[in-house]
């Protein structure tokens, strides 16, 4: 039964999230007034990138290694993700930390590709990609860990489905909040596409990565996109508890839908930042968080 | 044992030809080094628990070798012999100085350290050895001796680890009763009958002493990053891998040993919290710095501070939470200090790897500057796997030897919390620091070895081309590097033997620990995702090509155009001015 849910595990998040992709797409043509591309746009792109010439700008190993970290260090953490309240067949084998150490593994394949394309911009890129990191991987373990520590136990379990065990308090509101004001930063939309920055700094990272590399990376992006959309659905909204899986996990997907729609919106509808503006955005986020962690554990 | 640490003196003096003293040397650190390794070994299987005199001439001094000194002493058997290895050829890149100095200095500074971790004093036997390493250490970060800067540097740190050690030394003094030659369970219990009041003071000054030789904030920043850039590389790899944590055992000695079971409760804690945030304090501070810096050897000794911050925060935060009645915050405590000691061995091997990496960069480009290195990938290919090794064990990348240890120190940090809610804050501190030794880290191997600017790297050359180092400076980093990925992948193996050798802590530890280590089946789930992406890239039968980077028709400038160290992580040093250690 869990070896089951590991695939479903897989599996949604391969199937789905290209489809979460087209949801952006088209929300943000609608706030232009566009009709925008269909929904399976998204699939076609990765198709097409796969068969494309891959073009191997700097010969050296840890360019064509990336890719396959990236992708590789993602689906690991989804394997081990407890969707809908079940555990996977590996849940029990990672911890909070472990899975804050998987995500920021595949940050670090990215800056690896970027280093090793010998290319300025993708070095510009970068730096901000991991400044963002710096910044933001802690907010992210702090959400984590407002369940795990009232459970008192890092496991898995308890990090996303431990936080709102009593209710409500006052610290899980304020987390929420500081879950909402980072979700651009966690999934690296506007206003915190920075590291991309597709208009002005053509990419970043990616710069130099074209075909079947170029693929491994944008399925890499979606996949971690839709992980940080499914988070909060897990954390900060009570399970339906229906009895049956299936229901439970179609309820917790629908609403990560609506999650990608509020992304959606507010990508559009927000001018980039600037690294430095970013920084100070992040900091504060920090500090919050801090402060709800703090609050959490005094009983709050 | 002790005597074949003391033959080399004598033989190096005659030793004028360089490469033959190197081996002599290299064979003497050797054969010294695997009978401490095996002492240690002994020590820690059995571990003596009372100290023993052993007379040399008309003195002699207390030796204890315990389980917890034997893990010390074969670490640094371990880093001073690979050292000693490396640097048979790389002083050919001293051509100017005569090695003499350097071969006799060398077997002092590695007995001066094996002293301090095996006597059992803190009076004459202490100082005995505590003078060896100094002045030894004294005379090998001086060997560049031409560039006056590099001499004041040397003589800042001789008179820092000289108050360093009149504060121990005064400390000491303090505790009533005390006489020259005292053991450390005598001094304990002499300060156990004395008045509550003088405590304060005798821990203030033997921490104060040991902070400095551990380069704790704000006292690392003085000698530390100075010392350990100009030193040669295999010298700075034993200043970094293993001599600072002579002042790591010190602190723990301190806490673990010398505070007598009487003591309140509320003074434990105090301790405790005071240690810990120290650690915070130095782990956060000293690893921005180390994100600033854009000279590899000054970005290295900048993290060798922000992770001994870890140690101390760990150290401390376990000896605080030993005091509580609670069973489970008692077995946290065991996690963290097993966590600490886990740390200081696997900083031991990576730091030490990732100075001979740099001294291999040195040799081979006459640099070390991040701003014209670059693209040495295609030069130096294997050192770059080796320091591709260290940086990711450095960065705590999963599955790697630094995860483990900062993973138990952090979590264990984190669990805390629900008892002491500020023990959770400094875990979330080390957790954000994770990620700026990350920066670091990313930026000395991403500019340093995989970008582009092998053209400014070749400029920079004394040798007319860059090219692999000799083998005889690859293998010691080869056999740090396969410790590093054994440590990473089977730790259990290391902390069974810190377990068996923290018996002797006043503690009573639970002999039950949670699993510390990264599980079999995550790797495997990862490896299985590899070959899934391994073959999605190749699914669609893509034509591969190789082609150069479009620069807009600026290609043959691209040392000149390149983004570099500067202007790297630009905002967030920025942001971070306040930390100081800027450069310019």
């Amino acid at each position: 039964m869990s070896t089951l849910t590991t695939s479903l595990n897989i599996l949604a998040f391969l199937g789905l999230s290209p489809l979460f992709e087209a949801i952006i797409r088209k929300v943000s043509a609608r706030v232009q007034a566009r009709q925008g591309p269909p929904l399976v746009q998204p699939y076609l792109d990765l198709l097409k990138l796969l068969g494309r010439e891959n073009i191997d700008s700097a010969g050296t190993w840890p360019f064509r290694l990336a890719p396959l970290i990236a992708l590789a260090s993602i689906l690991t953490v989804v394997a081990v993700l407890p969707l809908a309240g079940r555990e996977s067949a590996f849940t029990a084998q990672a911890d909070t930390i472990t899975l804050v150490y998987l995500l920021t593994l595949g940050g670090v394949s990215v800056l690896l590709g970027a280093f090793a394309s010998r290319n300025p911009y993708a070095l510009i890129g970068a730096s901000r990609e991991m400044i963002t990191m710096i910044l933001v991987e802690p907010v992210l373990a702090m959400v984590l860990l407002l369940g795990a520590l009232k459970a008192g136990s890092l496991d898995l379990m308890s990090a996303l489905y431990g936080a709102i065990r009593p209710g409500y308090g006052i610290a899980v509101v304020v987390m929420l909040a500081v879950y909402l004001l980072g979700l651009q930063a966690f999934v690296a939309r506007q206003p915190f596409d920075i590291a991309e920055a597709e208009v002005e700094i053509l990419g970043g990272p990616f710069i130099e990565y074209s075909g079947p590399n170029f693929a491994l990376f944008k399925y890499y992006l979606m996949i971690k996109q839709m992980f940080y959309a499914y988070l909060p659905v897990a954390i900060f909204v009570p399970l339906p508890r229906s009895g049956f899986y299936g229901v439970d996990l179609l309820v917790q997907l629908a609403l990560t839908g609506l999650v990608f729609i509020l992304i959606g919106l507010l990508a559009a509808t927000h001018p980039r930042f600037r690294i430095d503006q970013a920084i100070r955005y992040y900091a504060v986020l920090f500090v919050l968080a801090v402060l709800a962690l703090g609050l959490s554990l005094s009983g709050f | 044992m002790v005597l074949l640490a003391i033959a080399p003196l004598a033989a190096l003096a005659v030793g004028g030809r360089r490469r033959l003293a190197g081996w002599i040397n290299f064979l003497f650190c050797l054969a010294a080094g695997t009978l401490f390794a095996g002492a240690s070994v002994m020590a820690i299987r059995h571990g003596a628990t009372e100290s023993s005199w052993v007379a040399f001439g008309p003195g002699g001094a207390q030796f204890l070798l315990d389980g917890f000194s034997g893990v010390f002493l074969a670490l640094i058997s371990l880093i001073a012999v690979a050292a000693a290895f490396y640097s048979i050829r790389y002083l050919d890149h001293y051509a100017r100085y005569s090695a003499r100095s350097y071969y006799v200095s060398y077997p002092i500074f590695f007995l001066g350290m094996v002293g301090i971790v095996t006597v059992d004093d803190l009076s004459a036997g202490f100082s005995v050895a505590w003078q060896l390493m100094t002045l030894a250490s004294f005379l090998l970060i001086r060997f560049d001796r031409e560039d006056p800067r590099n001499v004041r540097v040397a003589w800042r740190y001789l008179v820092l680890m000289e108050l360093a050690w009149l504060f121990i030394l005064g400390g000491a003094s303090l505790i009533p009763g005390a006489a020259a030659g005292d053991s450390l369970h005598e001094l304990t219990s002499k300060l156990a009958s004395s008045d509550a009041t003088l405590h304060s003071a005798v821990y203030a000054l033997l921490l104060l002493g040991f902070a400095l030789k551990a380069g704790v904030f704000p006292l690392g920043q003085l000698w530390l990053p100075d010392a350990h850039s100009v030193a040669p590389s295999p010298v700075s790899a034993v200043l970094s891998g293993v001599m600072i944590k002579t002042g790591i055992f010190g602190i723990a000695r301190t806490l673990f040993w010398m505070v007598p079971a009487s003591a309140e409760v509320y003074d434990g804690r105090v301790i405790g919290l005071v240690v810990a945030a120290l650690g915070t304090v130095t782990l956060f501070i000293g690893t921005s710095q180390a994100l600033k810096q854009n000279d590899a050897k000054r970005l290295h000794a900048y993290s060798s501070i922000g992770q001994m911050g870890y140690i101390v925060l760990s150290l401390g935060s376990a000896f605080y939470l030993q005091y509580s009645d609670n069973p489970q915050l008692r077995v946290l405590a065991a996690v963290g200090l097993v966590g600490a000691l886990f740390h200081v061995v696997n900083h031991g091997v990576f730091k030490a790897l990732l100075f001979l990496c740099t001294g291999s960069v040195q040799y081979v480009t006459g640099s070390k500057d991040l701003n014209r290195l670059g693209g040495l990938i295609h030069l130096m290919p294997l050192t770059t796997v080796l320091a591709a090794i260290a940086a990711a064990a450095v960065a705590g990348i999963p599955a790697f030897s630094g995860f483990i240890s900062k993973w138990a120190i952090v979590s264990a940090g984190l669990l805390a919390g629900k008892d002491t809610v500020v023990l959770a804050l400094f875990a979330v501190v080390a957790l954000m620091t994770g990620a700026m030794t990350l920066a670091a880290y990313v930026k000395f191997f991403g500019l340093a070895f995989a970008a582009s600017g092998d053209e400014a790297g070749r400029s920079a050359a004394p040798h007319s081309v860059p090219r692999e180092v000799p083998l005889v400076m690859l293998v010691p980093k080869g056999i740090l590097a396969a410790i590093c990925l054994f440590q990473g992948l089977f730790p259990a193996v290391l902390i069974q033997g810190l377990l068996l050798a923290l018996r002797g802590t006043r503690s009573s530890f639970p002999a039950e620990l949670p699993p510390l280590a990264m599980p079999v089946a995550l790797v495997l789930i990862f490896a299985a995702a590899f070959v899934f992406a391994r073959w999605l890239r190749a699914a669609g039968g893509a034509r591969e090509r190789k082609a150069p980077v479009w620069l807009c028709g600026y290609q043959q400038f691209n040392g000149s155009h390149r983004y570099g160290s500067d202007a790297m992580y630009a905002a967030f040093k920025n942001f971070t001015r306040w930390t100081g250690g800027n450069v310019k």
